[in-house]
């Protein structure tokens, strides 16, 4: 049964424009005709249709969109809602105008009689509709969908322009808590049209802590302090709004910084750091001393504690090059190509619950080798996208055996060197993003000529030879239209047909200085390794809506690594040679706020391997790898970790140990630095007070414990003893008061206790937070 | 004594002994994250009802999402391709039918109730799902929502010795999203995260790891220990700012009280349980880690959350895509029914048995349900649109269906449900005011649930 419309008058199209037009009070501008060359407002136009009438694919859609129709919960889903069918966010016009139009008997529409139809009676809640009412019958929106019904619905054309970009006014602004805003988006067309798109596009705030959005059409507000963006997403395309808010200015002689040292520049990170911190009524920390930046410096860059001795010689070296000196030290060092083989093992998975051992052995050597001879990052990219050979022999080949189908290879190649996450768009654009299903298909159509022989994944038996090769042919078939999408890198032309591996073309786009992704997420990734925090966050989300917490910096250490083509040493020297990473990590006054803004040095815990690694040195008993732990529960013996083997220096995170687990190291399951957590939790707490770990290590009769016991034997040299401990376990000498409270406790127990007083010394230190962090 | 969280330096390592008693007193009041002044607070003003300070809740969450057409919402009158290859039984109760898979719930069905028209508008990915479910929204704006177990520890505090909320027997783990799983305190802090067991229950001489203290560490060995690192603790500024530092230390506190109290060790003990009733709930990672969960609820804690499976990943689960790494439909069949349908059975009938049942929600959630239609591997996959949770207990009243879903069971057809409602269930059966409001992410307040959601009033009633 029909129901009755909402206007129950059977009108002509400019009849109706007219009584929608009178129902309100201010009209909207819907159009802008010519391009606008000043920031001033587009003119207001007409309210009715332009020229060639309402556009499906520009004005019908949008609406559609606007009201919701197409989401993923009511008619975008894969199976429709109520028999009607819809792309999700519109991204297939053809299909949705045949189902508009075609489905249903062509009931939706009348353009005879445009108000009956069920595209207008339905989401007016005229008739019955599931979802609700969500057009109202005196809007503009709905006169559009009336005007376009009237003139016969047309559908998509060919040669119809299309749109060109979006722009959001103004896409920078300095405001404050508590103020309103307004923004607009404007659609630009390859005919030179731009229209006022800003009651059509979809609006969402970055960071709800500081932004929020306050009415659908452009209207934010401004609720706390800091950097933040709103996105703007117009037909899948996205423009961001940036607003500064400043925090309140603390006022303290401090913040004056008249000895200069507080913003001092010694290069691009401290211009940008400073730069924004100024913007942001924020103030930098003092300097750090030498022996917490000497324990900062070693940790971040080879995950290894300093010794007494390299303690010593660096508080008493005078050179004033020696923080220089040092960085070159630990850049060169052989813990270094440890540190950076497993921190980048992460990433490529190097892990026994996908691979047999000996593939895991190479897989890592190969990377080892690659980061000592510090290959260039595009370089080293390169040889995995292209591996080709025996997963025994060519290292890099192993990526293609942890990712067998072309989808994975697509999905990880971008997650791991873009910091990109394409995987929506294998079903549907990828609803917030700008990735289109054809770019999805067309991507991963890169690697449907990739094959193997040999070994084929079960990861409890099999020799784990794999050989890798290409052939000629074959594609991958997008499974919408039927038929194989032209291979092509995302946001690239398809390669031109041919022969020869396509994964040479891909390598070229990835890794070429061109390629913004590329270079921003490598960038952030080293920088993230050394603060904790990315520049943007998390590490693995570089999609374009979500922004730099500090764009400038960005830019600039990503200018720096193409100029010193991708050689990732040159990008970590000016990291710890700035300023701004040698800052206290002690919070003062004027920025007790911050936390992503990189004021001061932000303390975190220890990484789980490089914990394990420190307990070990400190009481000088290795701990044993001899288990790898399997995906069905089991176990299996391995032979790979010598004794003495450091946690580090493992190749494979599948290896047994309820430490590391516990300690949240990463089990490269997925492509994600989000499998790491440097949490501290109880399970951690007790471990360490209870768990076998420290307890053993204290009381080994071979550990540091019983080598400085001999060294002084008699109580007299307990100062020493104490002292030798801070340096070991801290990297720095007890204050006098902390040497007459030990002192005290330790004299205070019995002789019969002497040992047992030595261990208790030994382990309030290494659960104290000064130790289990990095500051 | 109150002050000690705050004076720890002093408090800890003043110069007298520190007795296993002393510790129990300071420990019994400082729960983590000074939640009892938040408790006090939330009682004046009534976010907390009366009579509801001994309930509890047990959340079974179904990892991988079961397939609501195979278990509880049948549909035996839908094409095959629908109605897969199980039958509907009857049940003790009249108005529930369900699958000849699960036939000891079929013996208890007037103890629990159906809601089979949940739907969420998530994406079809296990972590959305694991967010939204366990926390009634999807994380957006860079905004993390607590999990239900965190706002119960922030507003209710702990009752004993134990953490108010754990989780068995470990965090669930990676679900192909990349996503947060919202099995954590989001903006109340980590503070308010679960105590996670880290450990199988059903492992021969299973024990909480590192409970107690190697036998060479006595008490005055633990004193000197405590004394000795106040010192090294107590000139720490630069940690202040840090919340991660602020939680290290928080933590050495919580895991001392754990560590000293005789009523924490017991309720982690499980071979003081007869061996018939070990048997009852299945000797598996899961019956066990259920019949624990009744033990610490019995202990006094407040929410406890059993994770059925940990990952979805080369595990047999309720992931039934019907392909490696996934399950097949017959693994759900042969291996996660039946000793899902014994442990759950076994934990309804002994909260029952010991009169805990009134007092005890037992909720059984999952991310999704899956698709109407089986697919060419004969599995079903991903299904948030339509899919079937159910209560039991904490004032529930057991034997109901409420909802409906459509003849395939893709789209509820009658009373949709959201995560956000099914959280307020489970909060109003804890006492909590669904309207109460948290300290959000920069002072904001965030209610329970968003405005429109509610509690299932009629599963009470």
């Amino acid at each position: 049964m029909r129901a009755p419309s909402p206007l129950r008058l059977l009108l002509p199209a400019a009849a109706i424009a007219f009584l929608a037009a009178a129902a309100h009070a201010t009209p909207v501008p819907l159009l802008a005709n010519a391009a606008i060359s000043s920031p001033a407002k587009p003119s207001l136009v007409p309210q009715t249709a332009p020229a060639g009438g309402w556009s499906f694919q520009r004005h019908v859609l949008p609406v559609l969109t606007k009201a919701g129709c197409n989401t993923g919960g009511c008619h975008g889903a894969l199976a429709g809602k109520g028999g009607f069918r819809l792309s999700l966010s519109a991204y297939d016009p053809d299909a949705d105008h045949l189902s508009i139009t075609r489905d249903a008997l062509g009931r939706r529409i009348e353009p005879g009689d445009p108000l009956h139809s069920l595209l207008l009676t339905k989401p007016t809640s005229a008739a019955p509709h599931k979802g609700g009412k969500r057009l109202d019958p005196h809007s503009d929106d709905y006169r559009i969908l009336a005007e376009w019904v009237a003139a016969g619905a047309p559908g998509p054309n060919a040669d119809d322009p299309h749109l060109d970009r979006i722009e959001v006014r103004p896409d920078r602004l300095t405001s404050k808590k508590g103020e309103k805003l307004r923004l607009q988006v404007l659609a630009h067309y390859t005919d030179g049209i731009v229209e006022d798109v800003t009651r059509w596009a979809k609006f969402t705030s970055t960071d709800e802590t500081m932004l929020k959005v306050s009415d659908p059409n452009g209207g934010i507000e401004v609720t706390g302090h800091g950097e933040g963006a709103v996105t703007a997403w117009f037909s899948s395309r996205i423009v961001m709004s940036r607003v500064v808010s400043p925090f309140p200015r603390a006022s303290s002689s401090a913040a004056t910084g008249k000895d200069g040292t507080l913003w001092k520049e010694v290069n691009l990170v401290d211009k940008a750091v400073n730069a924004q911190l100024r913007q942001l009524n924020l103030v930098p920390s003092p300097p750090a001393d030498d022996a917490t930046f000497l324990r900062r410096a070693r940790l971040d860059t080879t995950g290894v504690l300093p010794s007494p001795e390299e303690t010593r010689a660096f508080l008493t070296d005078t050179s004033p090059e020696k923080r220089n000196q040092l960085i070159e030290r630990l850049l060169n060092s052989p813990e270094f190509a440890d540190y950076w083989t497993y921190r980048w093992s992460d990433l490529f998975l190097v892990s026994g619950s996908h691979l047999r051992p000996q593939a895991v052995k190479t897989y890592s050597k190969w990377l080892h080798a690659e980061v000592e001879k510090n290959t260039p990052w595009d370089r080293l990219v390169r040889q995995v996208v292209t591996a080709k050979g025996g997963s025994l022999e060519q290292g890099a080949t192993n990526f293609y055996a942890v990712h067998q189908e072309p989808e994975a290879m697509a999905e990880n190649i971008s997650q791991a060197f873009m910091g990109l996450s394409i995987n929506c768009a294998k079903c549907h654009n990828h609803p917030l993003e700008k990735w289109t299903n054809d770019q999805y298909y067309a991507f991963a159509n890169l690697f449907a000529q990739v094959r193997a022989k040999g070994w084929g994944g079960d990861t409890r038996s099999g020799d784990g030879k794999r050989t890798l090769y290409t052939v000629p042919s074959g594609e991958l078939i997008q499974p919408r239209t039927g038929r194989p999408q032209p291979a092509a890198p995302l946001d690239a032309p398809p390669l031109p047909q041919g022969e020869g591996d396509r994964r040479e073309a891909l390598a070229d786009w990835l890794t070429s200085p061109q390629n913004p992704y590329f270079t921003r997420a490598i960038v952030n990734r080293v920088w993230a390794a050394f603060w904790g925090i990315g520049i943007v966050n998390s590490v693995d989300d570089l999609r374009a809506s979500n922004p730099a917490t500090n764009e400038a910096l960005m830019e600039g250490l990503a200018a720096c690594l193409v100029e010193n083509r991708y050689d990732l040493k040159s990008l970590m020297r000016v990291i710890l040679q700035s300023a701004s990473y040698q800052r206290s990590s002690a919070a003062i006054e004027e920025n007790k706020s911050d936390s992503k803004y990189f004021a001061r040095y932000y303390p975190r815990r220890l990484m789980s391997e490089a914990l394990s690694d420190a307990i070990s040195h400190v009481t000088g008993v290795p701990e044993t790898f001899t288990e790898i732990q399997m995906q069905d529960g089991s176990s299996e013996k391995t032979d790979l970790y010598p004794k003495g083997s450091r946690a580090l220096q493992l190749y494979d995170s599948a290896v047994k140990s309820y430490f590391l687990k516990a300690f949240g190291r990463n089990q490269r399951e997925i492509t994600c630095e989000c499998e790491r957590s440097n949490q501290p939790s109880i399970v951690q707490a007790l471990h360490l007070s209870n768990g076998n770990t420290l307890n053993d290590k204290l009381a080994a009769k071979e550990g540091a414990v019983s080598a400085l016991l001999s060294a002084w034997k008699d109580r007299s040299s307990d100062a020493t003893l104490v002292e030798e401990a801070f340096l070991k376990c801290l990297g720095r000498f007890p204050r006098t008061d902390e040497t007459a409270a030990y002192l005290k406790i330790l004299k205070d127990a019995p002789e019969s206790e002497r040992r047992q007083s030595v261990e208790d010394l030994f382990w309030s230190l290494l659960t104290s937070r000064e130790f289990l962090f990095q500051h | 004594m109150l002050d000690f969280l705050s004076e720890h330096g002093a408090g800890l390592c003043g110069t007298s002994h520190l007795k296993r008693r002393e510790f129990l007193q300071v420990g019994a009041l400082s729960a983590l994250g000074l939640s009892l002044p938040q408790y006090m607070a939330a009682k004046e003003t009534g976010a907390v009802r009366q009579g509801h300070d001994e309930n509890a809740c047990i959340l079974l969450f179904n990892l991988g999402g079961p397939s609501h057409v195979d278990l509880w919402d049948m549909k035996p009158d839908a094409a095959s391709e629908v109605r897969g290859p199980f039958r509907p039984i009857r049940t003790k109760s009249p108005e529930i039918q369900i699958s000849e898979v699960l036939p000891l719930h079929a013996k208890i069905a007037d103890q629990f109730s159906l809601v089979r028209s949940c739907h969420h508008d998530g994406a079809a990915v296990h972590d959305a799902g694991w967010q939204m479910m366990q926390t009634g929204r999807r994380f957006t704006g860079g905004v993390q929502t607590p999990h239900m177990g965190s706002v119960a520890s922030h507003l209710l505090g702990r009752r004993s010795d134990l953490p108010a909320f754990v989780v068995l027997p470990e965090l669930m783990g990676r679900g192909g999203g990349n996503l947060p799983n919202g099995q954590a305190g989001g903006f109340l802090g980590k503070a308010h995260d679960p105590f996670a067991l880290m450990a199988d229950p059903s492992k021969p001489n299973f024990k909480v790891p590192d409970l107690l203290p190697p036998d060479q560490i006595g008490a005055l060995r633990m004193e000197r220990r405590q004394k000795m690192r106040a010192v090294v603790e107590s000139a720490v500024r630069e940690f202040e700012s840090s919340e991660d530092a602020r939680l290290m230390d928080e933590n050495f506190h919580a895991a001392f009280q754990l560590m000293t109290s005789e009523q924490a060790r017991n309720a982690f003990d499980l071979s003081k349980e007869p061996d018939s009733v070990r048997d009852r709930y299945g000797r598996n990672r899961f019956g066990q880690s259920c019949l624990l969960a009744r033990r610490l609820v019995e202990a006094g804690v407040r929410f406890v959350t059993v994770n059925t499976f940990l990952t979805v990943f080369g595990e047999t689960t309720w992931d039934i895509h019907g392909s490696k790494p996934f399950t097949s439909i017959d693994g759900m069949k042969n291996v996660v029914c039946p000793l899902y349908d014994q442990a759950y059975s076994a934990l309804i009938e002994d909260l029952q048995q010991r009169g805990m049942l009134q007092k005890t929600m037992v909720a059984a959630l999952s991310e999704f349900g899956r698709t109407p239609k089986v697919n060419p591997a004969g599995g079903r996959d991903h299904w948030p649109q339509c899919f079937t949770v159910s209560f039991a207990g904490g004032g529930v009243k057991g034997g109901r269906v409420v909802g409906k879903s459509d003849p395939v069971g893709g789209f509820p057809a009658e009373r949709p449900v959201m995560p956000g409602d099914l959280v307020a269930t489970i909060f109003h059966s804890l006492g909590l005011d669904h309207e109460t409001f948290l300290p959000g992410p920069a002072g904001r307040p965030f209610p329970l649930v968003d405005l429109g959601r509610a509690p299932i009033r009629e599963l009470f009633t």
